[in-house]
């Protein structure tokens, strides 16, 4: 079934050869892979996020200032975009594991928020709000990419692939154990000798890694980055895609990414309308299945109103 | 212009700025305290509450004998305003609720914030596809007076959002702790269970929390209206999101905090763009903001709950 | 229950955005024009204001007779939420429809430069009406057009009137920490310090605040003779009344974001007289070539937007060189708009440079007088 879906998505640009069809589903691509890292850090971990934007937006500069002061290629841009996230996540992790719940919530949004102003003021470096352009498109060999959406969609096909198996690999490990108890009931965690910052923090720089990698993507794709990309609204939507999915649920998290990408597009035909319609869409969604389209039934329950208080 | 004078006029109007975030950042408190709600809607609830107090002066205007009246009166015009925006904002905030977050009331949380998600996106849009896209101006019912002392000005507008904010903080206060209605969103808001087993019409109490936020939202709509003479669909997202971390900086579900975490948020906004520069200013409250939670994990006034996991 | 009416509900919706998306493109054959820009959002408003003129355009050459015959000229309208990677979604739609030819579009600089590079690949004539922002043309793209100035072009104007006329050296600048109002705040900057101007202060307010008052405050203190504002009209009526309420004395001098009658109506005749605007083109009311549309555009919507008589600008333009290909075919329809030589328009004659920018350069200055924008000046 897997093998056959995945046959599927990388012959599709051959199958469908309307370049918006491409680029839509690599688009869905993108918001699958932020959708991939957020669900580490809010499903698995149980750290409701409300910046993750922040670590996309560290991603995609990393890899443009790279590229345009040092002509760093995209292959290497990866990974330092990677590492860069990764320890902006962990770092400003730091300060934030020490407040709970919706609090959490609300310093990553102020995380968030504080990324995207300092990216937009420091126009010596950042470009300001122009942003920074000439960014340089991947290349393999002596094969660039350019507009052409298919390369793109065929890298951004890999990347989700292989996190989502990492994430999978993840939950099964010793650590996807650690979280799911860390979720569930912290204190009890605690005193079974969990070190539940460690833990947090690791769910942190993961998550910010993988959106530090879609940045990298994003950057290089559009070839230009300015600060509006980054907004509250983007984690907002982001958030909306891993619950929409199934909280916790790799395949829910792809499959949310997909549904709030492809449902705008399909509104285009209503141009003023559209908005008005996607937030109706939205309320119906969650009235129909509150738990998400693939939630764990252990989530569901976890997440039922307010447990007996302890 | 002396620096003390600076200081002053800055603090004056940092302080009616602030008595707008707090209005809004009430609303957000009492449905946060009483089911634990992020409630995303809350902003355009208010921004619907400005096109509201819109409509209602636009409406007194044109109707000859009250029109008349309330030119003569412009005070009672006000309050006409006031009341017709809140209690449309009442009507909203219960349709709201009943349609998009009762039927989820046993679902996870987070279904529940991306709903409130969802319900933003309609009703901004809806605000746009009927009034239209553009800026709208609203007219003045009050004469525009000022008070000078050497250089610093106080507009009466100024005094009357300082009022009106306080008034009804310290109303609100009143029926959480000093009425039998007050008692029963306490209760349902320690333990709704409990709370339904006493004999609470919980589903009730719930309806009429989010009315009376919903109605404070539109005072606070009407408010911003008049100050700033110019609204926007869109000016929901922006000042609830402010409105929302005045209510989380002060304690979220304390009704003194959301005044508190208002008035600070107007004073740190104010006197960031003063000494610092305009563009820091959000760094500096969210930073202010960050550095609160992480002293203190519930707010300046917030008292410990219930630990959720 | 409750699940099964919602999951109807949810199947009905999705069944109709599907058939809608579906939909088009029946009946008679279609020869369609892409529109994009701001139909949702924060920008919304200048994003239909340009829809309107672009609709407009269509529906006069469509009621005057077929432009291709057999075809039935249509405007396929996208949303691009002022988001780049949403305006590049929306070019790649617009390129993988073969139904269109050219393509109107996109308000903002920072959107237009992406989605500028999808046309280009796919060939399709790019016809842009307002993104001022110099960096878009020098792509080098031959499929571009541009029929607004560039922010390179009325930063220096603004500032000659500034320092020449008004008599400013020290001056306070504020934008709006746009890809817009930064690059012609910038612009703005080079050019009065060039001129030996000094610049007091630089600093940003963030688009859909409205109280300005406390760097208001600041600037009374600081006591510049010129404030000088690169953004949006709504912002700056709240600057102007905020100005006016703090009785500073500084003159105001801003963009062509500006150029609104809003802006008066919004701030107030009051504080809005005798602040400065710097305009791309000259007044579109007191156009002569322009009379009829504005007489049609406000039959038809009521409000004439700042924008409108550009995107309705440059949707004739489109018009006019698929009249010139006769059929529905893009390198065609590019051909004929290189080889057009000049275009008569409400706004005036363009020729277009080699970059693909009008050479239509004038930058009117106006200012404000008893609740009215009055034209002083014109440069270039």
């Amino acid at each position: 079934m897997r093998t056959a879906i995945l046959v599927v998505l990388i012959s599709l640009p051959f199958i469908d050869r309307n370049p918006y069809h491409v680029e839509v589903l690599t688009t869905a691509g993108l918001y699958a892979l932020l959708a991939l890292g957020l669900n580490l850090i809010v499903g698995f971990a149980g750290l409701l996020h409300l910046g993750y934007a922040a670590f996309f937006a560290i991603g995609a500069y990393t890899y443009a200032l790279l590229n345009l002061r040092a002509g760093c290629p995209f292959w290497l841009g990866l990974p330092v975009s990677m590492a860069t996230a990764g320890v902006a996540g962990v770092l400003l992790g730091l300060p934030a594991v020490r407040v709970r719940g919706d609090y959490l919530a609300i310093v990553t949004l102020g995380f968030g928020e504080i990324v995207r102003i300092v990216v937009t003021n420091l126009e010596p470096w950042t470009g300001g709000p122009n942003g920074l352009l000439g960014i340089a498109h991947p290349s393999i060999g002596s094969f660039r990419f350019g507009v052409d959406s298919r390369p793109y969609y065929w890298l951004i096909l890999l990347l989700v692939e292989g996190t989502a198996w990492a994430c999978a690999r993840l939950r099964r490990s010793r650590i996807g154990l650690a979280w799911v108890a860390l979720r569930e009931d912290e204190l009890a965690a605690r005193c079974l000798g969990v070190d539940t910052t460690r833990l947090k923090l690791i769910a942190l720089g993961l998550g910010g890694g993988i959106a530090g990698v879609a940045g990298c993507f994003f950057a290089a794709k559009q070839g230009t980055v300015t600060p509006d990309s980054f907004d509250f609204i983007l984690s907002v939507m982001i958030l909306a895609m891993v619950i929409l999915g199934g909280l916790g649920s790799v395949r829910g998290a792809i499959l949310g990414a997909a549904v709030l990408t492809i449902v705008p597009e399909l509104l285009q035909g209503f141009s003023s309308y559209r908005m008005l319609l996607f937030g109706a869409l939205m309320v119906v969604l969650m009235q129909a299945r509150p738990q998400g389209l693939l939630g764990l039934a252990q989530i569901r329950r976890e997440l039922r109103g307010r447990r007996a208080a302890a | 212009m002396s620096p003390g004078e600076f200081f002053l006029q800055q603090f004056i109007n940092g302080l009616a700025i602030g008595s707008i975030y707090a209005l809004i950042a009430l609303g957000y408190t009492m449905v946060y305290g009483i089911i634990q709600l992020i409630n995303f809607a809350h902003g355009e609830i208010f921004m619907a509450g400005a096109y509201l107090g819109l409509a209602a002066i636009l409406l007194i205007g044109s109707i000859g004998p009250i029109g008349a009246a309330a030119g003569a009166a412009p005070a009672l015009s006000l309050v006409l305003t006031i009341l017709t925006a809140a209690a449309g904002c009442a009507l909203l905030g219960l349709a709201v609720e009943r349609v998009a977050y009762r039927p989820l009331r046993q679902a996870p949380k987070l279904s529940v914030l991306i709903t409130a998600i969802g319900v933003s996106f309609f009703l901004q849009n809806a605000v746009m596809l009927s009034f239209g896209a553009q800026d709208r101006y609203v007219p003045p019912l009050l004469p525009v007076l000022h008070a000078r002392i050497g250089s610093v000005t106080v507009t009466l507008m100024q005094g009357i959002v300082l009022a009106v904010s306080l008034m009804l903080m310290m109303g609100l206060q009143g029926i959480v702790y000093g009425t039998a209605l007050g008692r029963a969103m306490r209760a349902t808001a320690q333990d709704p269970l409990a709370a339904r087993l006493m004999g609470i019409p919980v589903n009730r109490i719930i309806a009429v929390t989010f009315a009376m936020g919903s109605a404070l939202a539109g005072v606070g709509g009407v408010l911003f209206g008049l100050t700033y003479s110019t609204i926007n669909f869109h000016d929901g997202y922006l000042t609830g999101l402010k409105a929302f971390t005045a209510a989380v900086l002060g304690g979220i579900g304390n009704i003194p905090g959301a005044m508190l975490g208002g008035l600070l948020l107007g004073f740190l906004e104010g006197f960031a763009a003063a000494y610092l520069s305009t563009q820091w200013k959000n760094v500096v409250a969210f930073t202010v903001l960050v550095l609160v939670l992480i002293l203190r994990p519930r707010g300046l006034l917030g008292e410990r709950v219930a630990e959720r996991a | 229950m409750r699940r099964t009416a919602s999951t109807r509900l949810l199947v009905a919706s999705v069944a109709i955005a599907l058939t809608m998306g579906a939909g088009c493109g029946k009946g008679q054959p279609v020869i369609k024009i892409g529109f994009a820009g701001p139909l949702t959002g924060d920008q919304a408003a200048q994003g239909t204001d340009m829809l309107h003129g672009a609709e407009l355009a269509v529906d006069q050459a469509a009621a005057a007779g077929p432009i291709v015959p057999g075809l039935r000229v249509e405007l396929a309208a996208l949303d691009d939420a002022r988001n780049p990677a949403m305006a590049v979604s929306v070019a790649k739609r617009l390129a993988a429809d073969p139904n269109v030819v050219a393509v109107v579009g996109h308000l903002n600089s920072s959107c237009t430069k992406p989605a500028s590079a999808i046309y280009h690949e796919a060939g399709v004539l790019h016809v842009n009406p307002v993104s001022s922002n110099p960096e878009i043309s020098r792509q080098g793209f031959d499929n571009f057009f541009r029929i607004c100035p560039t922010d390179d072009l009325q930063g220096p104007a603004a500032a000659r009137f500034a320092m020449e006329r008004l008599g400013a050296r020290r001056i306070f600048v504020i934008d709006d920490l746009t890809t817009y109002g930064r690059g012609l705040a910038n612009e703005f900057i080079k050019a009065a310090r060039g001129r030996g101007a000094e610049i007091l202060g630089h600093e940003g307010i963030t688009q859909g605040e409205k109280d300005f008052t406390p760097l208001l405050i600041k600037v009374k203190m600081i006591n510049p003779e010129l404030i000088y504002f690169a953004g949006m009209f709504p912002e700056a009526a709240l600057l102007l009344k905020q100005r006016f309420a703090l009785q500073i004395p500084a003159h105001f001098l801003g963009g062509d974001g500006l150029f609104e009658p809003t802006l008066i109506d919004l701030a107030g005749a009051e504080a809005a007289e005798g602040a400065y605007v710097t305009t791309l083109g000259g007044d579109i009311r007191q156009a002569p070539a322009a009379g009829d549309f504005v007489r049609a555009f406000e039959a038809k919507y009521g409000h004439l937007g700042a924008y409108s008589s550009y995107s309705y600008e440059a949707t004739r333009i489109v018009l006019e060189a698929i009249r010139r290909a006769g059929r529905k075919d893009r390198p065609a329809v590019l051909a004929a708009m290189q080889q057009m030589k000049s275009y008569s328009g409400i706004l005036g004659t363009h020729t277009f440079d080699s970059k693909g920018d009008t050479t239509l350069r004038t930058i009117g200055i106006y200012t404000i007088k008893g609740g009215r924008f009055e034209f002083l000046e014109a440069s270039g």
